[in-house]
């Protein structure tokens, strides 16, 4: 329980005239120089959203983004101590509030949450993967590399440059991105539905090629499954979408 | 010690290039906690090479809101894995109405606020199982004060039973901003609770009003306030030297680690000749 004291009103009136901008006059402020403050932190505020959303700031008129951060910081109320997760707010704010850009700019939520999603998949804690080899097991499972996330999207934000795309390009996308274990870069792969439902089966455990085999094969006749499954694991496993194939024992490495 | 304050602006040219030498180096834990991939690597790197202290930035000691123990939480796992030397915050707050402000905000120099922040510093003592160490900020307007500033940070310490971070430029700036002699502010404070010196430099706005950007060299009035602190001071604590913004060379940035360690070098061999002296 606070103490309901003048001390903290004053406290609370600082703080929202440094969001908002309205002030209600506090004892003893220099008028003069209290608006540092508010530039002060809306700089920075402003100064990480451009930092985590170079597309959307690029974009965006400037005085859509200068309206769009104002509104967001006046109006909602960040939660994150940690400055770098506070722009995921952002995308949420947008999301949540059907923001008014979101009709000339149909993919802009997609957009927004296609920038945050590479900065948190940069910046998540390491997970550890199951155990792998880069030698060749026979029929052994393949192992995904854990830190990935699959966006399913309307939009082709991760194909097209955001200012070319248009209504037309409305429809069924899927992106991954994964983080290279060695040098910490994100990478996208572009993807199609079979694609992303080996994904999620190799989320759960490594499976082995003929067992994938089964997904493509709803979708293409045998050759043509065979041949665009080994292609797309050939790509995985050179991007490090996927780590190797599974230890299960020693004896089973060639 | 002379240290600095580590940024991932210049992490990788700190790490490659060689041309920096601080004896340690200090991090916002906020940026580098809960992390993975690249920086968490490069961030094992720098801690394997250098002593850790830390200076956090959000957990509003002084806010009207109630104490985030989840964050706090999340500080205590960072110190038991990195284990700096100091865990050290801001007498300011960064929180209101349950909104983050990503920025130091003045707190009323007030009886309330003494009692209100003395307990909340005992609160993150008691729950961290160690003292911690309060910086006096800069701030460009008081707000509804009822005592003065040192008033104000005295009773605060005195309450809250910490250390006191003593960052002169801070203090040089409040003495411009704020008309007061900047020297005897330092003598009136409760010096044997030092136990970190800040450095950095600042930008002059206005006519009456100096910002504390951490973005220009340390300018020779703060080096002579550094200096008179030191003369004040009967022990060795570490020093920081600050550097967020305008980053320049390594090599711009290693002439102010000498020259704080000469300053501190002369001032500590004046004590130590003296003590000797003493005890003779």
């Amino acid at each position: 329980m606070q103490p309901k004291n003048t001390t903290h009103k004053h406290q609370r009136s600082l703080a929202n005239y440094c969001r908002t901008g309205e002030y209600t006059p506090i004892p003893g402020v220099k008028e003069k120089n209290v608006g540092r403050y508010r530039q002060l932190i809306f700089n920075n505020v402003k100064g990480s959203l451009e930092s985590a959303y170079p597309l959307t700031h690029n974009l965006l008129a400037q005085e859509e983004w200068e309206e769009l951060t104002h509104e967001f910081f006046s109006s909602h109320k960040c939660q994150s101590p940690m400055v770098w997760q506070m722009p995921k707010e952002l995308y949420e704010y947008v999301l949540e509030t059907n923001y008014k850009l979101a009709d000339k700019y149909p993919f802009l939520i997609d957009l927004l949450l296609f920038e945050w999603k590479e900065v948190e998949v940069y910046m998540m804690e390491d997970i550890e993967p199951y155990p792998f080899t880069e030698k060749r097991i026979n029929d052994a499972g393949l192992v995904l590399n854990p830190e990935i996330q699959v966006l399913s999207l309307e939009y082709p934000v991760h194909l097209k440059n955001a200012k070319d795309i248009t209504k037309k390009d409305k429809g069924h996308y899927f992106v991954s991105l994964h983080r290279e274990p060695e040098t910490g870069r994100i990478l996208f792969t572009n993807m199609h539905y079979p694609h992303v439902q080996v994904i999620e089966k190799l989320a759960q455990e490594p499976v082995n090629f003929e067992e994938l085999l089964k997904i493509f094969l709803q979708y293409a006749p045998e050759q043509e499954a065979r041949e665009a499954l080994q292609q797309f694991i050939n790509a995985s496993l050179n991007s490090k979408l996927l780590l190797g194939q599974a230890i299960i024992n020693s004896s089973s490495i060639n | 010690m002379i240290g600095i304050g580590f940024r991932k602006d210049f992490a990788d040219e700190f790490l490659a290039d060689n041309k920096l030498h601080p004896d340690f180096v200090e991090v916002a834990p906020e940026n580098w906690m809960n992390i993975g991939g690249y920086w968490k690597k490069l961030f094992k790197k720098v801690t394997e090479k250098y002593p850790l202290l830390t200076h956090g930035l959000s957990l509003s000691v002084g806010s009207p809101d109630e104490l985030d123990y989840e964050f706090l939480g999340h500080i205590k796992n960072f110190i038991a894995e990195y284990q700096p030397r100091i865990y050290s915050e801001h007498l300011s707050f960064t929180k209101a109405d349950n909104a983050h402000m990503y920025d130091l905000l003045p707190i009323p120099f007030t009886g309330d606020a003494v009692k209100h922040v003395g307990k909340r510093i005992r609160q993150v003592q008691e729950f961290l199982e160690q003292k911690i160490a309060i910086e006096i900020v800069s701030y460009y307007t008081p707000v509804a004060a009822e005592m003065t500033e040192l008033e104000f940070i005295n009773a605060v310490i005195d309450e809250a039973g910490c250390d006191l971070l003593l960052d002169v430029n801070n203090i040089y700036v409040n003495g411009f901003n704020h008309n007061y002699n900047a020297e005897k502010f330092i003598e009136k404070l409760p010096l044997d609770k030092v136990a970190y010196i800040h450095m950095a430099g600042h930008e002059q706005v206005a006519d009456d009003l100096i910002i504390d950007t951490h973005g220009q060299p340390i300018i020779d009035p703060v080096y002579q306030l550094f200096e008179h602190t030191l003369k004040l001071l009967n022990k060795d604590v570490p020093v920081l030297l600050e550097r967020d913004f305008n980053i320049p060379e390594m090599d711009e940035l290693q002439k102010e680690i000498d020259t704080l360690r000469s300053i501190k070098k002369k001032n500590l061999k004046i004590h130590s000749h003296a003590a000797e002296k003493y005890n003779a």
